[in-house]
C-alpha cells in the first residue's frame, strides 16, 4: 500500500512544496478517506480548521461526525478517543497546546499509555494525540512550552516531532497506521502559518502519494565530520543555520534530526558520534532530567571512548518568559548553537 | 506558443474583502518551473486576516514568480505567471 | 438597591475597560499590518480583548474590597480593572516591561497584582480552584473576606471548575463563580458543546445557588452579585452566577472570524451595556456634561497608562533566571544560566536562581 520512505532529496524533488501544516492535513485526509474508522477530534478543529491549521479543510470533506469540536473538556474527550481506540476505531484527538496536557493527564499516563502493557497486551490503544508545541512567539510560560521529555519519559507512548513538511507527513501516515498510542507534536513556528511565518526549510517537496516514515530513524539532515549536533523540531533549523554559518570557518558540523523519541535511534546517534567525537545536545524542552540528558547518556553508553567533548543547549530550567528579551534568552538561539559549536570545535 | 497567463490576485480576492485592497503573500508551494494543473493550489495569500488558497488558472508550467513570499501586494496585482501545456 | 453615584462608579470602569481595548488593539496592531504576524510589533503574544464584557467585571467587582480575591481567565483586562490593578503596572506588563506587575514575565493572560489579590490562568477553569483556596482561608482565618472566579461559558464543561463547585459547597465557603457568556469559544457555539442553555444551572447538582442575567444591564449584575457575595460574606456559602456578555472583537486579535455569521457580530455590537447604563444614569438625572466628563477622565487616564507603559525599559535578559522560587536554593540542579554565552559569563550568582 505504502511507499517505504526514500532517499530524502529524490523523495523531495516535487513541482510542488508544502508547508508543514498542509502536508499533515494531507496525510489525515488520505487515511480517513481509506478507513471508515478514523475520525479527528478537539476543540476548534471543525470550522475553523484548526488554530494552528492541523485540519483546515477536513470538515468540507468529511463533515462533522468525522471532524468533531468537541467540549473544552481534555480529560473527557482525550479519555474517550483512548476508549474507541480500544474498541478498534482509530481516532486523532487534538491537544490544543501541549501545555493543557495538565488537565487531562490521568487519561494520557494512565490510561492512553498504560492500557496495553497493564492488560498483559489483550488491549491495544491505536490513537494519535496532536498537539501543538513551541514558543518563539512570546505566549509565556502556559502556552509556549515542548514538553518533548515529559511524554517521552512515560512508558507506553510513542513520542513523533517532525521538523520538515516531508517528514511530517510520512510521520503522520506512520502514526495513523500504527497500533499504538502516538503522540504527534508539531511545532506551532514550522507550520507554515501565514500569521506565524516560518523560517526557511520546513516548507519542502512533499510526493502527493501516500509514503509512511518508520518510526526511530532519525534523519541525518546536514552531513558532517567535526561535530555531531543532535536536535529536533525547530532547533533542526536553527542547527542547520548555525552549520552554515559556521562552514565559511571550516567548521563542519553534522545535523541529526531525532524525528522520533519513543523510539529513539541511537544507532544514528553514535554512528555520527564515533566520527566526530563532539556531541551538542539542542532542544527547546527543559534542561534537566529531560532529552538532552538522555541522549548525552546514550552516547556515554555507547561511545564513551570516542566522546572528546559534550554540550547540550536547551530551556535553562525556568518557565518560559514572556517579554521578547527574556524569551530569546532562554530559548537557545543560532548564535548560541553556532557558539557552542565553535567552543567544542576547539 | 500561446502567451503565458496571468495569476491575478483580483480574481481570487474574497467576496467580503471588498473594501480593502492589500494583500499579503504568505507561501507559495510552486517554483518557477513547475508543473502545474488548472485548479491545483500553488500559493496562499491573507486578505484581512483570512488565508486564501491562490489556484492555477491553468495547466502549465510556472514562469515567473512576481511577487515573493512574505511581499505584499495591492489587488490586482499579478501574482505570477503560467505559460499553459500545448 | 443600586445609587447613582455606584453608576457612575461603574459606568467610568466600564468605559475606561472598552477605551483600554481599543487602545490595546491600535497598539497591538503596530508593526502587525497588512501582514499580521503575531511576533511582530510592540505588545508580543496572544491578546484577548473584553470589549463588550465590561458590565460583568464592573457590576460583580463593584461589591469587593481590596482583600477580597479574584481570578480571572484568559480575558482579564475589564475585571482587573474593575478590580482596582494598578492600571499603570498592568499595561507594562502587557507591553513586556521591567516594570510591569510581573517583571515581563507574565504578559496579558497571566496578570498578577497581590495589592488587591488578583490573579489570572490561561488554562480553562483554573482559576476556579485558587479562588476556593482564597475562600478557604478566609474562612479558617474568620475574616470575612471573599474570593470571586471568573470564567467563559466555554469552562462550564471542564473539571476544574466542576470539582470546584463541589468543593465549595460541601465546605460552604465563601466563593462566587461568575460566568460569561459571550456565546462563543473561539470558533464553537455554546450549543454544540454544552448541553445546558442556562449554564447557571450547573449549580443545581451542587445544591448551591444558581442565577443567570439575561440582559446587557449592569444594574441587574450589580443586584445579582450583591446577592451571591453579601450571602458568601455573611458565612452562607458558595454561589453561582451567570452573566449574558458579548464578544465584540475576535477570540483573540488576528481571528478573522470566518467562523461566526454577520447577523451575529452586528447584535453583539448593538447590545451594548454602556450605552445602557448611560441612559439609566440619564434617566436618573445625570446629565450629559457629567458623563462627558467620566468618558474623558477614563480616557485620560488609559491614554496616561499607555504613553508610561511604553517609556518603561525591557526587562533585562539576566532577569530571566530570577523568581523561580522564593527561596531560591543555592544550587539548582542544574547551572540553569551556563547554557548561553550570555549567562555564563554572569553566571555566578546562582544564589537568585
Ligand atoms: C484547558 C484548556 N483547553 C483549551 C484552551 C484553549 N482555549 C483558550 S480560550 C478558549 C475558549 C474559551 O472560551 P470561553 O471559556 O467561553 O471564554 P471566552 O474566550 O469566550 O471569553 C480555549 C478553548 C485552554 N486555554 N485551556
Ligand atoms: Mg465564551
Amino acid at each position: 500500500m505504502a511507499t517505504e520512505s526514500r532517499d530524502y532529496t529524490e523523495a523531495t524533488e516535487t513541482d510542488r512544496e508544502l508547508t508543514m501544516s498542509r502536508a499533515m492535513v494531507e496525510a489525515i485526509a488520505w487515511e480517513m478517506r481509506e478507513n471508515e474508522e478514523v475520525f479527528y477530534m478537539g476543540e476548534d478543529v471543525a470550522d475553523y480548521g484548526g488554530i494552528f491549521s492541523s485540519t483546515t479543510g477536513l470538515l468540507d470533506e468529511f463533515g462533522r461526525d468525522r471532524v468533531m469540536d468537541v467540549p473544552i473538556s481534555e480529560t473527557a474527550y482525550l479519555g474517550a478517543a483512548v476508549g474507541a481506540a480500544q474498541a478498534g476505531m482509530r481516532p486523532i484527538a487534538e491537544l490544543m497546546f501541549v501545555d493543557f496536557f495538565g488537565v487531562a493527564m490521568d487519561q494520557i499516563y494512565n490510561n492512553m499509555a498504560k492500557n496495553t502493557y497493564m492488560s498483559g497486551g489483550s488491549f491495544s490503544v491505536p490513537m494519535v494525540l496532536t498537539t501543538a508545541v513551541g514558543g518563539t512567539y512570546n505566549d509565556a510560560g502556559q502556552h509556549s512550552q515542548t514538553l518533548y521529555g515529559t511524554f517521552a519519559h512515560l512508558p507506553g507512548m510513542k513520542v513523533v516531532v517532525p521538523s520538515t513538511a516531508y517528514d511530517a507527513k510520512g510521520l503522520m501516515h506512520s502514526a495513523i497506521r500504527d497500533d499504538d498510542p502516538v503522540v504527534y507534536m508539531f511545532h506551532k513556528r514550522l507550520m507554515g502559518l501565514g500569521w506565524m511565518p516560518s523560517p526557511p526549510g520546513p516548507k519542502t517537496g512533499v510526493p502527493e502519494e501516500d509514503y509512511t516514515i518508520p518510526f526511530g530513524e532519525a534523519d541525518i539532515k546536514r552531513h558532517g565530520s567535526d561535530v555531531t549536533v543532535v536536535t529536533l523540531g525547530l532547533h533542526v533549523h536553527r542547527a542547520l543555520d548555525a552549520a552554515s554559518q559556521l562552514e565559511d570557518d571550516g567548521i563542519d558540523a553534522e545535523v541529526v534530526d531525532l524525528r522520533t523519541l519513543v523510539p529513539l535511534d541511537t544507532e544514528t546517534i553514535l554512528d555520527s558520534v564515533r566520527k566526530t567525537g563532539k556531541l551538542l545536545v539542542v532542544d527547546e524542552d527543559y534542561q534537566s532530567f529531560g532529552v538532552t540528558g538522555e541522549i548525552i547518556a546514550r552516547a556515554a553508553e555507547g561511545a564513551l571512548d570516542d566522546l572528546s567533548a559534550v554540550k547540550r543547549l536547551a530551556i535553562p530550567d525556568v518557565p518560559i518568559p514572556y517579554a521578547r528579551s527574556l524569551e530569546d534568552e532562554v530559548n537557545p538561539g543560532t548564535d548560541d548553537i553556532a557558539a557552542a559549536i565553535r567552543e567544542l570545535h576547539e | 506558443m500561446t502567451d503565458a497567463i496571468d495569476v491575478d490576485s483580483a480574481s481570487v480576492w474574497p467576496d467580503d474583502a471588498d473594501d480593502v485592497d492589500e494583500g499579503y503573500l504568505a507561501n507559495w508551494f510552486v517554483r518557477e518551473g513547475s508543473a502545474v494543473d488548472e485548479g491545483e493550489t500553488i500559493g496562499e495569500m491573507q486578505v484581512e486576516k483570512v488565508s486564501i488558497d491562490v489556484t492555477a488558472p491553468t495547466n502549465g508550467t510556472v514562469t515567473e514568480i512576481l511577487v515573493a513570499e512574505g511581499g505584499e501586494f495591492t489587488r490586482g496585482d499579478v501574482l505570477a505567471r503560467i505559460q499553459p501545456s500545448a | 438597591m443600586v445609587s447613582v453615584t455606584e453608576m457612575q462608579t461603574m459606568y467610568e470602569q466600564m468605559v475606561t475597560a472598552r477605551y483600554y481595548e481599543e487602545r490595546l488593539q491600535e497598539e497591538y496592531l503596530v508593526g502587525k499590518q497588512p501582514a499580521f504576524d503575531i511576533s511582530a510589533g510592540p505588545i508580543p503574544g496572544e491578546l484577548h480583548l473584553a470589549a463588550g464584557h465590561e458590565s460583568s467585571g464592573a457590576g460583580v467587582c463593584i461589591h469587593l474590597r481590596d482583600d477580597d480575591t479574584v481570578t480571572a481567565p484568559h480575558r482579564p483586562h475589564h475585571i482587573a480593572i474593575a478590580k482596582g490593578v494598578d492600571l499603570k503596572k498592568m499595561t507594562a506588563e502587557i507591553f513586556g516591561r521591567e516594570t510591569g506587575l510581573c517583571r515581563g514575565k507574565g504578559g496579558h493572560m497571566h496578570l498578577f497584582d497581590p495589592d488587591v489579590n488578583f490573579a489570572c490562568s490561561g488554562i480553562i477553569a483554573q482559576g476556579c480552584p485558587p479562588a476556593v483556596g482564597a475562600a478557604m482561608a478566609a474562612k479558617k482565618r474568620n475574616t470575612d473576606s471573599v474570593a470571586v472566579a471568573f470564567l467563559g461559558e466555554g469552562a462550564i464543561d471542564q473539571g476544574g471548575f466542576l470539582e470546584s463547585l463541589n468543593l465549595a459547597a460541601v465546605q460552604d465557603l465563601p466563593v462566587v463563580f461568575v460566568i460569561e457568556d459571550n456565546d462563543w469559544a473561539i470558533s464553537m457555539p455554546k450549543d454544540r458543546v454544552t448541553d445546558v442553555e442556562d449554564g447557571s444551572r450547573r449549580a443545581w447538582g451542587f445544591d448551591m445557588p444558581g442565577e443567570r442575567v439575561d440582559s446587557d444591564d449592569a444594574v441587574a449584575v450589580y443586584e445579582a452579585a450583591e446577592k451571591a457575595i453579601m450571602r458568601a460574606r455573611d458565612g452562607n456559602g458558595p454561589s453561582l452566577i451567570e452573566v449574558q456578555v458579548h464578544r465584540r472583537m475576535g477570540h483573540f486579535m488576528g481571528d478573522a472570524e470566518a467562523y461566526r455569521p454577520e447577523a451575529d457580530i452586528e447584535r453583539a455590537k448593538q447590545r451594548d451595556s454602556i450605552e445602557r447604563l448611560a441612559d439609566d444614569l440619564r434617566a436618573h438625572g445625570v446629565e450629559d456634561d457629567e458623563l462627558d466628563e467620566i468618558r474623558e477622565r477614563a480616557h485620560e487616564r488609559v491614554d496616561e497608562a499607555i504613553a508610561w507603559a511604553k517609556e518603561q525599559p525591557e526587562p533585562d535578559p539576566s532577569t530571566a533566571y530570577e523568581n523561580v522560587f522564593t527561596n531560591p536554593p543555592a544550587q539548582t540542579a542544574t547551572d540553569g544560566g551556563a547554557n548561553t554565552s550570555d549567562a555564563s559569563s554572569d553566571g555566578d550568582e546562582g544564589g537568585d536562581r
